[in-house]
């Protein structure tokens, strides 16, 4: 049988836009523009991305909800109260300490998606749980960003003895089994909160998580950006810049910076993601946000003891979790696609 | 071959050697269980699976203090004097165990006599000595278990404990081991002494036991089963002491099934999923209030919950702020929603205000529910007084944490008690701690905990268990069992006296009066007491077969299969 | 060759020694109450409590402790504060299961994996493409312990189909071990299928591009041909050196959620547990582990990377 024409199996996806692009004659745009054109055509990545906007601003909303619908807060308990449900009275948590369940619109919007063990109102904690988790999930990343930035960016630059120091730590911290590390941390200073000379931070803070899963991931960024930069150094720009004699940091924030921007902003999506998964496993191993403040993944682990009788508790905040990370992934991905066609930006070694 | 080929070949072996590695593990689990060879006639024979959540304390009969030692060392070892193997009050009865009767009380009550029975052996076949008795007392003191403190009033067993020689000698017990005497002299009557003679503590052992924790290895005993195997956060397995079976003693029947595993399997979901599946025979704790209304609508041919001697409180610290203050302590009772609180534990606790617990002398029903001062304790709280209380107090809006811990439901306990205390005008925060450390530390002075969960179930029935733990005199900078610190001159003095009386009825009026004395003076919030229960399998024979002890708990020695 | 194995063994070492420094002043800085308070048990005497400090020497200075502790790890003389039994028991006690809940969704993911990214490489664009895109996609959302924790109660408790957690000894029955770790297996490796596809998937999408395959390509060899022989062992490599460090990722850390979701009582529920309790010997010493077999396999797949890709030695 004879072989198939080459282009068949070959330009899908990535490179076939790149030839698309030769076609439209579009190459007098920038990077950016290109990028955003390309992202635009993508419908899928584009209503995720959606998706997640319209999570983040439900949660935003949760003291809306929370005040004006469910008349309660996160914490409240509601153990022994009583509620109106088609007119009829019902046990927020029954003698045999079931909660009720889903009541969607019955009771005016009150316990929407149910209650939980201690009469607390599900969809007011998730809204709640969702802003901390969303919350951690984020200034996580934002540490991560930078911290992997900078000693990315001074390694590659470098080289040398720096860039091996650098390494060295970035090897260490690779090498720390994270979960274990970090409930340990979570879990002891929960206890008493962190001290270390001046600087003190309350237990109930959500400082801790946010810093130990911060961490957490710089080696996973700080390694490609180091690559990049290694071979961004090489190109003509810079020397052009160096021969200018422009100094080491302002080769670095005006030469090297704005060609790692696409990377960073790609990393960015992936790292909210894992950060919001980080979170909510080290939540359910109790060394994440602690009780009573919710988030998604304390709400599983509160849902799991009661899976038998009433299994909403543990499926809906893990659908929310879900559902979030998932929309950062297909959007990051299409704005992967979209800025870098060609580029292997992944967490990689 | 190719480079990949070599590569993979590499990785080959390397996950092979992994592999078997990985397959070599050492060898515990055991299988399901087996069921005996004839059927129908014989309730004797089998072997069953139970389970645990933890691994207990100790398997060293000196040294366990958890429901999880407990329950099976009781049958193990058995003390001089012990309890009828009744159900409910009758279970609270005193018998002799290894000593021949009860014991010969002096005018002065310092003095008891007893004699051993002759012709006992331990599960190896050792002879039984009268002066195998002071060898475990030694051992409690010595291995400073959390007993130790029932051993000091034993005339010289404090000199013993600070001499700090394990062979040296307590004055206080003369021993005979040719006639089999024991004679066993106090520094101060102690009505509550027979029964301490009965706690498993003074199981005896051999006395050349080594004095060490022998969890891993426990030592021989008499009784109607043996530990024949113990592997610590896996399992253990008591076998029929065939020892025993030989020549039973009146009172203590042998056990009908020959082998039981104990599993130690963290999950009580799983647990209880296990034993409705009938993969497990017995799980020691009540099923998860997440599975109670399956196993009440389906299996409530094999479900039985028995309310126990036990009340679950709050402690409020008296030496810490703001419940320092009386007016406070009264508002926490006024504005405590107890039946709130029930809801938690899934109808497994029925709520109470007296501190005493039904089967306890100087319970008082009426104290309990209807007289209660702070309110019927199945109706709603009284929040309006409790929150005018503490503005009277000055502290409304000031910071409490509400300590608790993550064993269910405590942690849920925690959460609920912050958020009523939050109602009544404090901030309040509930800080969860793990059930292994829980009690240190909120025993730890250092710790200045001001309220949090507490809860006790006796060690025996005399209304002494309980007062200790609020008696001036048990304070104790760490390990401290009264947690609210509190300190009732008339209250101490009341516990002292009443306990030189040997006569519990005689006493138990008076008991009752401390009893009430101490729930309207506010020192403690007393919620409940517990119920627990007795789940088992299809093949176990509910009907004729389970006993549910006042003290012990289920008595794996009445177990058969059907 | 030789010379680059020594440097690379001798950096592990270095790495090894870091993390135990580090770990160990981390536990100094968080609060957890006296040790020698803890380990000498519920109503701890004043001798006691001294014999335990000079034993331990909790009371001389922070590196003679580091040196005393670490010797007591390696000597299997570390006592848990909670239990007082040996750590290192449990710990060997729990490696085989560690180990073969690791193994086994390791191979299954890689299988799995392939199948999906190859697939979907070859039907690029196609609608088979997008399906299995998003199936990645979804796989990489999931959280372990959620999807664990409904498949061990739907699956296993409701349905019946598989065992409700627990582990069975390989040696005592190998087709029941298995049967137990079914579902730990397939919860766990969700993840890494949907991760590992896409990689595939964009590898094999770039190979496709490269001059030799088009050479083989107008040699005549088969499609089928290509594919295998020059296609799939090239986009391999990357393959093969991430799946490296997830295993060893994996087992030090990642096991620990699916143990203790399914309850196969290994070195992660271990930690888990010692965790909760801040019974610092046990997490020390789990730390220790967890962090030599991520260095471990570090230095394996350097090794072997190093072994094809002689530029690399050379750096």
């Amino acid at each position: 049988m004879a072989t198939e024409p080459a282009t068949e199996t070959t330009l899908q996806g990535p490179a076939a836009w790149e030839e698309e692009a030769d076609r439209e004659h579009v190459h007098g745009l920038g990077p950016w523009k290109l990028g955003l054109r390309r992202l635009r055509r993508n419908k899928v990545a584009l209503l995720f991305g959606l998706m997640f906007v319209l999570l983040v601003a439900s949660c935003v909303a949760a003291p809306i909800w929370a005040k004006r619908v469910a008349h309660t807060t996160a914490t409240a308990n509601h153990l022994s109260d009583v509620i109106k449900v088609d007119g009829k009275d019902k046990n927020v948590v029954g003698l045999d300490g079931v909660p009720i369940g889903p009541q969607w619109l019955k009771a005016d919007g009150k316990f929407l998606l149910g209650a939980d063990r201690n009469g607390r109102d599900i969809m007011v904690r998730l809204l709640y749980g969702g802003r901390n988790s969303l919350m951690i999930g984020i200034v996580a990343a934002l540490i991560t960003m930078f911290l992997s930035i900078i000693l990315g960016v001074v390694a590659g630059y470098f080289r040398g003895p720096v860039d091996a120091v650098i390494r060295g730590l970035l090897d260490i911290m690779w090498s720390f089994p994270v979960i274990i590390l970090g409930t340990a941390l979570g879990v002891a200073l929960a206890l008493g909160g962190l001290k270390i000379g001046p600087i003190h931070v309350a237990v109930y803070s959500l400082t801790i998580p946010v810093l130990i899963i911060g961490l957490v991931y710089v080696p996973y960024m700080a390694r490609p950006v180091r690559g990049q930069v290694l071979s961004l150094r090489e190109k003509e720009f810079v020397e052009a810049a160096r021969a200018q004699g422009a100094g080491p940091i302002r080769i670095m924030f005006t030469e090297v910076l704005p060609n790692l921007a696409s990377t960073i902003v790609v990393f960015f999506t992936l790292l909210i993601a894992n950060a919001i998964l980080l979170e909510s496993a080290l939540s359910f191993l109790g060394a994440g946000v602690q009780a009573p403040n919710p988030s998604w993944g304390t709400m599983i682990d509160e849902g799991v003891d009661r899976i038998a009788t009433a299994p909403h508790l543990t499926i809906v905040p893990g659908l929310m979790l879900v559902l979030t990370v998932l929309s950062l992934n297909v959007f990051g991905d299409g704005v992967r696609d979209a800025l870098d066609p060609r580029a292997k930006v992944r967490l990689e070694h | 071959m190719g480079k990949l080929g070599r590569r993979a070949l590499v990785l080959l072996v390397a996950c092979l050697s992994l592999f078997v590695i990985a397959a070599c593990g050492g060898d515990d689990d055991n299988g399901g269980s087996s069921s005996s060879g004839s059927s129908g006639e014989a309730k004797d024979g089998g072997s069953i699976t139970i389970s645990q959540t933890s691994q207990p304390d100790y398997m060293d009969p000196a040294l366990t203090y958890t429901v999880n030692g407990i329950e099976p060392l009781w049958l193990v070892y058995t003390p001089l004097i012990t309890y009828a193997r009744e159900e409910g009050q009758a279970g609270a009865k005193l018998i002799p165990g290894l000593a021949e009767a009860l014991p010969d009380i002096s005018a002065d009550g310092k003095t008891y006599k007893l004699k051993l029975r002759s012709g006992l052996k331990y599960s190896d076949g050792t002879p039984v000595k009268a002066s195998d008795f002071e060898h475990a007392i030694k051992r409690v003191l010595n291995l400073e278990s959390g007993g130790s403190a029932f051993y000091l009033v034993i005339e010289g067993a404090q000199d013993y404990l600070d001499a700090g020689k394990a062979d040296g000698d307590i004055s206080g017990i003369t021993t005979d081991d040719k006639t089999g005497d024991i004679t066993i002299k106090l520094t101060g009557p102690d009505g509550s002494f027979t029964h301490v003679l009965a706690m498993w503590f003074a199981g005896l052992v051999p006395g050349d036991t080594p004095f060490k924790n022998l969890t891993k290895d426990p030592p021989p005993g008499v009784g109607p089963y043996m530990v024949t195997e113990s592997v610590p956060n896996r399992q253990f397995v008591l076998e029929r002491n065939k020892e025993y079976d030989k020549n039973p003693i009146d009172g203590i029947p042998s056990g009908h099934i020959d082998k039981i595993t104990t599993k130690i399997i963290k999950s009580p979901q799983r647990q209880a999923q296990d034993v409705i599946s009938g993969k497990l025979d017995y799980m020691q704790d009540p099923p998860p209030a997440d599975l109670k209304p399956e196993v009440k609508a389906k299996y409530s041919d094999r479900y039985e919950e028995i309310t126990t001697a036990s009340t679950y409180y709050m402690f409020m610290n008296t030496r810490v702020p703001p419940f320092d203050d009386p007016k406070v302590r009264e508002a926490v009772n006024w504005g405590i929603d107890k039946p709130g609180l029930a809801r938690l534990f899934a109808g497994e606790v029925a709520p109470g205000c007296s501190f005493l617990p039904p089967g306890v002398p100087g319970f008082d029903e009426a104290l309990d529910v209807e007289d209660c001062p702070w309110g019927n304790p199945n109706e709603p709280p009284d929040l309006e007084k409790a929150r005018a209380l503490i503005k009277e107090a000055g502290v409304d809006g000031m910071d409490v944490t509400v300590w608790s811990n993550n064993d269910d439901p405590s942690d849920k306990v925690g959460e609920a008690y912050a958020d009523m205390l939050s109602k009544m005008g404090f901030n309040a925060k509930p800080k969860i701690l793990d059930g292994g450390v829980y009690f240190q530390t909120i025993g730890n002075q250092k710790t200045k905990a001001q309220t949090g969960f507490a809860n006790w179930f006796q060690d025996f029935p005399h209304p002494k268990n309980f007062m200790f733990l609020v008696d001036g005199k048990s304070i104790q900078p760490t390990n401290n069992q009264n947690f609210g610190n509190v300190d009732d001159p008339e209250i101490t003095k009341g516990i002292a006296e009443l306990n030189k009386e040997p006569d519990l009825t005689k006493a138990e009026g008076d008991w009752k009066d401390l009893n009430r004395k101490l729930v309207e003076r506010a020192w403690i919030v007393p919620y409940g007491h517990r119920k627990l229960a007795t789940f088992v399998s299809e093949r176990m024979d509910f009907e004729n077969c389970t006993r549910f002890h006042p003290v012990y708990f289920n008595d794996y020695s009445s177990f058969c299969l059907k | 060759m030789g010379r680059f194995i020594v440097r690379r063994l001798l950096q592990m070492v270095f790495v090894m020694f870091a993390v135990s420094v580090l770990t160990f002043f981390i536990f100094q800085v968080i609060p957890n109450g006296d040790p020698a308070e803890r380990m000498a048990g519920k109503q701890p005497r004043e001798a006691q409590i001294q014999a335990i400090r000079r034993e331990w020497g909790f009371d001389d200075n922070k590196f003679v402790q580091y040196y005393t502790t670490m010797k007591k790890v390696f000597n299997g003389d570390l006592i848990s504060y909670t239990t007082q039994l040996p750590v290192m028991d449990e710990i060997v006690k729990g490696l085989p299961r560690t180990l073969s809940l690791a193994f086994g969704a390791a191979i299954l993911w890689m299988f799995v994996a392939i199948c999906f990214g190859l697939y979907s490489a070859m039907r690029a664009g196609k609608f088979a493409d997008r399906f299995l895109t998003i199936i990645a996609l979804i796989g990489i959302s999931l959280p372990v312990f959620w999807i664990g924790a409904l498949m061990s109660y739907y699956l296993g408790y409701r349905l019946g189909w598989f065992p409700n957690g627990g582990y069975v000894e390989f040696t005592k029955d190998p087709v029941d071990w298995a049967y137990h770790l079914i579902l730990p297996w397939t919860a766990l490796a969700i993840l890494f299928i949907g991760f590992y596809s896409r990689v595939l998937r964009s590898n094999v999408l770039d190979t496709i591009n490269e001059d030799y395959v088009r050479t083989a390509r107008a040699k005549g060899l088969g499609e089928r041909q290509i594919m295998i022989r020059h296609v799939l062992r090239n986009s391999m490599i990357p393959i093969v050196t991430l799946w490296g460090l997830d295993f060893g990722a994996v087992v030090g850390g990642g096991a620990i959620l699916t143990e203790t979701v399914f309850d196969l009582q290994g070195v992660g529920q271990y930690a888990a547990e010692a965790v909760g309790q801040l019974d610092v010997p046990p997490v020390l010493a789990t730390t220790l582990f967890a962090a030599f077999f991520i260095v471990l396999l570090n230095a394996i797949v350097d090794i072997a990377y190093a072994y094809l890709d002689p530029r690399i030695r050379l750096q």
